[in-house]
């Protein structure tokens, strides 16, 4: 076991918070999920290429942490919260995957959302002209589009290590696998993209 | 020995730009976005506060507790009853903790089907870049 899923376990005994500790507590939660819940909407975001889809789900991950785990330690969030949310993910890519099959079997288009365009909405940033703003979005659509064609371990270990900066043992905890899974997922993932991304991208 | 080195250097600067590109989208979040995490935020919160409530009860395990473990100190001492297995350690319930979350994956058997194809597929692409 990693050290981190030794402390994990040694910190794990629930605790109950009364007063100010527990207002205490509520404002560490809020700091967590106000930290993190960008950056888990666009993971979550790339994942299902639809950005009302990834609020609901990273809505649904932010009670259950709330609902089930905020008396854990708070080290615990992080790998806990992303376990949730990639559950999440994975249970709308299988209703998804269910309801095309419904779908075709009534003879009608399943309703693929991959023209989905989840940059196009957001607000200009400050500091840069119009042309590099465009060249920024493209070049993130072109990842998206390469992230979404990876298998789903794979996009889950490039994502969790590199966009959210966990540690292989926290995404070996987030993702429920090995850490010797998470490299072999992540290498895969890295030479995928170089692969359909090409020179020019970088 | 230099195109490893390459290649490696490749695969972070692959890196270092999809990273970059990613933390310029989350920048980039529309107010409606951020009003909308806000609320989801509130919201779960407000579920947080709700199991508080529900941990006010939890002060009254430790008397719970305590006629738990008087009950199991009787049927310890009643001999033929083999209690033996009592003892949770710190390290089972993190397996508990997780599998608290496979559990809920393993109410759906077509799940496992879709994960078992994607590791097929996973497996076939894999072989295409091995070379």
């Amino acid at each position: 076991m990693s050290a981190f899923a030794a402390s994990f376990a040694v910190s794990s005994a629930h605790n109950s918070y009364t007063g100010a500790a527990a207002l205490q507590r509520e404002q560490e939660l809020n700091r967590f999920l106000q930290d993190v819940e960008k950056r888990a909407l666009r993971i979550a975001e790339v994942s299902v290429r639809d950005r009302d889809e990834a609020l609901d789900i990273v809505q649904e991950a932010m009670i259950k942490l709330a609902r089930k785990y905020a008396m854990r330690a708070v080290d615990e969030w992080t790998p806990l919260f992303y376990r949730i949310l990639q559950n999440g993910v994975r249970d709308w890519h299988r209703r998804r995957a269910l309801r095309n099959r419904v779908m075709a079997w009534f003879g009608t288009p399943g309703g693929d959302d991959d023209d989905c365009d989840p940059v196009a909405a957001a607000a200009d940033p400050a500091g840069r002209t119009p042309d590099e703003q465009l060249q920024q979005r493209e070049a993130m659509k072109t990842l998206e589009r390469a992230l979404a064609a990876l298998p789903l371990r794979q996009r889950e270990a490039f994502m969790l290590r590199n966009f959210e900066g966990l540690d292989v043992a926290g995404t070996a905890l987030a993702m429920g696998c090995s850490t010797g899974s998470v490299k072999t997922h992540y290498s895969r993932a890295v030479h995928s993209l170089r692969e359909s991304l090409g020179e020019h991208w970088q | 020995m230099k195109e490893p080195d390459n290649t490696e250097r490749d695969d972070g600067e692959l890196a270092k730009r999809a990273r970059q590109l990613f933390d310029e989208s989350v920048q980039e979040l529309d107010a409606e976005t951020l009003s909308r995490l806000n609320r989801s935020r509130q919201r779960a919160l407000a579920h947080a506060k709700g199991s508080g409530a529900q941990a006010a009860w939890l002060r009254w395990t430790p008397v719970a507790a305590a006629a738990v473990a008087a009950a199991a100190v009787v049927i310890v001492l009643n001999p033929g009853n083999g209690v033996d297995e009592l003892p949770r350690t710190t390290a089972s319930d993190l397996e508990l903790l997780l599998a608290e979350e496979e559990l809920e994956m393993l109410e759906d058997l077509e799940f496992y089907r879709w994960m078992a194809l994607e590791e097929t597929a996973e497996a076939t692409g894999q072989d295409d870049h091995v070379g």
